[in-house]
Order: C-alpha cells, then sequence, then structure tokens
C-alpha cells in the first residue's frame, strides 16, 4: 500500500464538471468541506432511516387483522390508565411546584410538644391565606390519589391481558419498580405536612427500616435522617419527595413509555 | 535454609515468615498463554461475533417481514392529526376534569400538628398503603412460624417486611413463569384465579390494616384474610373453566374462518 494520498472521490473535479450558480458553489464547497471532517452523510443516512421508519407501511395490527376493533375500543378504558396516571402525574408535578413556594420543611416553632410547627403552619397558610391556595393542595392530593390508583389499576389490566408476555418482561419490572417507587412519593408526600399521622406512618416507616437485617440501621440514617424522628427526617422526605424521586421516576417513565413505543402495545386477542 | 520450626526472632517460625504458597507474582508465558495479538484477535473477535449476530438478526426480521402473511396497509395508519390528536385531547380533558372536579368537591381533611409524645389511636397511611400496613400486622402467625421452642424467630416488623419482598418478588417473577400466547382469561384460568386471589387479598389485608373500624373478632378477620382469596381464586378458576370451552370454540370459530388451515 502506498503511502500517496488516496483521492477516490474527486469531488472538486465533480463540482467543476456541474454547471453551478455561485450559491450552489458555495453551498456544495461548504458541505464537502464539513463531511470531508464531521462524515455528516452519516448522520444524513440515519434521518433518511428515521423518516422511513416514521413513515413505514406498517402491517395491519392484530385488532385489525382479527376484526376485534368492537372487542378493543370496548375495553379502551382499561387501555389509557397508563396515560391517567401520566397526566395525574404532571398534574401534581405543576401543583407540588405551586405548593413548593410556600411549604417549609422545617419542626422549628413548636414550644411544646403537640405545637404546631413551622411546616404544619405553612400548610395551614396555604390552605388559609394563598389565593386558590385550598384548591391547589387539594389538587396535589387528588392527584397523588389518581395517579396511584391509576399505577395499581394498569398494573391489574397488564396482568389480566397479559401484556406482560414474552417481549416485554423488562417492561413489567420497570413498572413494578415504577410502582414502588410512586408508593415512596405517597409515603414522602404523606410526611410532609408534619401531621399527627404524617409523624406517626414516618414511626412506623422508621421502625420498619430498623428491622431490616444488616442494612436496617444504615437505611433508617439515609431515608430518615436518624433513629427518632425530627428536623433531618422531614428535609429528607422533603428532599425525596421534590428532588430525588421526581428525577428518577420521570427517568423510569420515559424509559417505560419509550419501550412501549418500540415494542408496541399489546393487543389483546 | 535454616530448619522450619526454628525460631525466629519474633517468636514464629521460618513456615509462618514464607508467602502463603500461592504462584509467584508473575507467570512465565509457557504455550497455554495467548499472546497479545492471540488477545488483540480474540477481542475484535467477540465484536465479529456481535457484529455477525446483528446481520443475522436483521436478516431474520427481514425474512419475517417477507414471509408474513400481514397485509400491508394502503394508508399510512391512523392519522395523528386530527383523529389521534383530537382523541388523547378528549381523554386528556377528561381526565384532568375529573381530577379538578373531585379535588374541588372533596378537599382533603387535615389534622391535628405531630406529637410525639402521645400516639393516636388509630395510625393510619393513605389508603394505597393499607395492604402494607396490614401485612405488619401478620404478627398472630408469626409464633406458627417459630422453630425453637415457641420463641419467635423474627420481629414482627421483619416478617412484615419479608412479606413485602414475597409479594414483590411473585410480581417480579410473573413473566418468567407465565410465557406463551395467551392474552385471556379464560385461556390461562389458573393464572387468571391467582391475578383475582392477589387482588382479593390486598383488599382483606387493607382491611385487617383498618381492623379498628370493623366490629368483626380479630380471629375471624385474620382467617377471612386468608380464606377469602383462596375463594376468589377457587370461584374464578371454575367459572372460567366453565366459560372457557364457549369462548374457545367461539374463538376458534373465527380463527378458523378468518385464517383457514393451509
Amino acid at each position: 500500500m502506498s503511502l500517496k494520498k488516496q483521492d477516490d472521490m474527486d469531488h472538486n473535479a465533480w463540482l467543476k464538471s456541474q454547471d453551478l450558480t455561485a450559491i450552489e458553489t458555495a453551498f456544495l464547497t461548504t458541505l464537502i468541506w464539513l463531511d470531508k471532517r464531521l462524515r455528516i452523510v452519516d448522520y444524513l443516512e440515519l434521518l433518511e432511516t428515521m423518516y422511513y421508519r416514521a413513515n413505514l407501511q406498517m402491517p395491519k395490527s392484530h385488532t385489525e387483522q382479527y376484526d376485534l376493533d368492537n372487542k378493543f375500543w370496548y375495553w379502551y378504558p382499561l387501555y389509557s390508565l397508563g396515560s391517567l396516571s401520566i397526566i395525574a402525574y404532571l398534574l401534581a408535578a405543576v401543583s407540588g411546584a405551586l405548593l413548593g413556594f410556600y411549604y417549609a420543611p422545617s419542626t422549628a416553632g413548636a414550644a411544646a410538644q403537640g405545637d404546631p410547627t413551622a411546616a404544619y403552619d405553612s400548610m395551614v397558610m396555604i390552605m388559609t391565606d394563598v389565593q386558590f391556595g385550598f384548591m391547589l393542595r387539594s389538587i396535589h392530593r387528588w392527584s397523588a390519589q389518581f395517579m396511584v390508583a391509576a399505577v395499581f389499576l394498569h398494573m391489574l389490566r397488564v396482568y389480566f391481558t397479559g401484556a406482560y408476555k414474552e417481549p416485554r418482561e423488562v417492561n413489567w419490572i420497570l413498572g413494578v419498580v415504577l410502582i414502588a417507587l410512586t408508593l415512596l412519593f405517597g409515603f414522602s408526600g404523606y410526611v410532609l405536612p408534619w401531621k399527627q399521622l404524617s409523624f406517626w406512618a414516618a414511626q412506623i416507616g422508621v421502625e420498619l427500616a430498623l428491622a431490616t437485617p444488616i442494612i436496617g440501621e444504615w437505611a433508617a440514617q439515609l431515608l430518615f435522617g436518624g433513629f427518632t424522628l425530627g428536623q433531618a427526617t422531614l428535609v429528607r422526605m422533603y428532599i425525596l419527595h421534590v428532588f430525588v424521586l421526581p428525577f428518577v421516576v420521570t427517568a423510569l417513565i420515559a424509559i417505560h413509555v419509550g419501550i412501549v413505543w418500540v415494542q408496541g402495545i399489546a393487543e389483546p386477542h | 535454609m535454616t530448619d522450619d520450626t526454628t525460631p525466629m526472632t519474633d517468636g514464629g517460625t521460618d513456615e509462618e515468615a514464607r508467602t502463603d504458597g500461592g504462584p509467584p507474582a508473575t507467570v512465565p508465558p509457557d504455550d497455554e498463554t495467548p499472546t497479545w495479538s492471540e488477545r488483540k484477535e480474540r477481542s475484535q473477535g467477540l465484536a465479529q461475533l456481535t457484529y455477525q449476530y446483528f446481520e443475522r438478526s436483521r436478516r431474520e426480521d427481514e425474512d419475517l417481514r417477507t414471509e408474513s402473511t400481514y397485509v400491508e396497509r394502503d394508508v399510512l395508519g391512523f392519522p395523528t392529526w386530527p383523529h389521534e390528536t383530537i382523541r388523547n385531547l378528549a381523554i386528556t380533558s377528561f381526565f384532568l376534569g375529573i381530577m379538578l372536579l373531585v379535588a374541588s368537591i372533596m378537599p382533603g381533611h387535615f389534622g391535628d400538628p405531630a406529637n410525639p409524645g402521645s400516639t393516636p389511636a388509630i395510625i393510619l397511611p393513605d389508603w394505597y398503603l393499607y395492604w402494607s400496613f396490614g401485612l405488619l400486622k401478620l404478627d398472630p402467625i408469626n409464633p406458627d412460624l417459630a422453630v425453637l421452642g415457641g420463641n419467635i424467630v423474627m420481629s414482627n416488623e421483619l416478617l412484615g417486611l419479608i412479606a413485602h419482598g414475597a409479594i414483590f418478588g411473585v410480581i417480579t417473577l410473573v413473566p418468567f413463569l407465565n410465557k406463551g400466547n395467551a392474552r385471556r382469561p379464560v385461556e390461562e384460568p389458573g393464572w387468571a384465579a391467582l391475578g383475582v386471589a392477589g387482588v382479593i387479598l390486598a383488599i382483606t389485608l387493607a382491611v385487617l390494616a383498618i381492623q379498628n373500624f370493623f366490629p368483626v373478632p380479630l380471629e375471624l378477620l385474620f382467617s377471612l384474610v386468608f380464606m377469602l382469596p383462596v375463594a376468589g381464586g377457587v370461584i374464578t378458576y371454575a367459572v372460567l373453566k366453565t366459560m372457557r370451552e364457549g369462548y374457545m370454540y367461539d374463538l376458534n370459530r373465527r380463527y378458523y374462518m378468518l385464517r383457514p388451515p393451509k
């Protein structure tokens, strides 16, 4: 192999042989210049492939093939539960972001045991003083309830229609993880108002964590900031609720939906 | 070379001062040792294999597509705009409307501030964790699991945690245990029965969690928690088995009409 520079495609000669306007020449020169360095053609091919993928002549769907439309549409509400949980999640995110302007994750301010803390007071403030605050909290709470309910029912739908089978195992497992995280979302949000019920629910959480062999104390430290409940617990639950879980759950939902997109919806027979 | 048992200055023997008998740090190359070029070839071979596999799977896809009896559409699916978009908007606004309506007519109750000094009579999480809370009240069966002279082996909390793990584990394993193409509950009465039993168990566990609200003796309630799911599962199984004949007949007839055997 010689060291002489090889140039199979003499683009410049080809350019000269064409009868081009100044604009075309400039454009092609730039394009060739860039392509020699960045290999744009590869990306163009990628785009082209994507274009043809998107406009693929789809085969007839199972429902079409076997004329199951009536059956499918009859059960359609059950097939929109995943969508409902995402809508509820988004509504909770919006209302939660607005609530976050007013909520203070602090146990300060209680002179004696059982006095309202700063967190509790900020909740009362949201519900009584903030314009639309009562409704805002109600929306946040109910969208959370709807999300959990939709997620549970979604799982049941997937189970009873066998939609978790062969190529979709990974998405089923992802769904189980998402359910667990949704419950954790709900639990951490339940603790935030620092009501009696919040406090004692968290107390049970700590006891559970401590009952776990080997990692128990570590888990209690990580999640609840100690073995007894206090300021650290509230802040950890707050950060979990407004920072950690939103990122994780949003990312997992994106992957979950992405896999559904790639694999297609498992239609009933 | 001194005798093995000769005492050293620290009181030990020469034997202990040696290494633990492993091979020396550097291994001289023998016939079995791959040369660097061989290693490189092997790693390239892996890449080669991966590439070949992808080629094969692509070929497989293509073959399946060409062999498929599916009728190609002459239209490009259900149009995203306006049909799909309007349908999605309708569903979305319907759900949003329901949520806002419920939120406006049933705002949540707001309780007393936290008091670490006084345990309330009723401790409850939100409704969706009732089943989980119920699992923590399995202590009546804990002594039965004991093996060491009636002493409980684990704390009640640990029992509850293990129950959680078992439930999540079973749910996770479902796709690996149940394979095949069946999609309708009638086609697999056993799995449908298991699902119904699971749902009923979740409900009965929730009832166990809020046992204070039910004027049923605890013994009876506890029995019902485990008997009702079994009963529900058995009934489901029986009903589906009975329905199955008729359903399968109908299904087979339809499939047969649409896709006559070759």
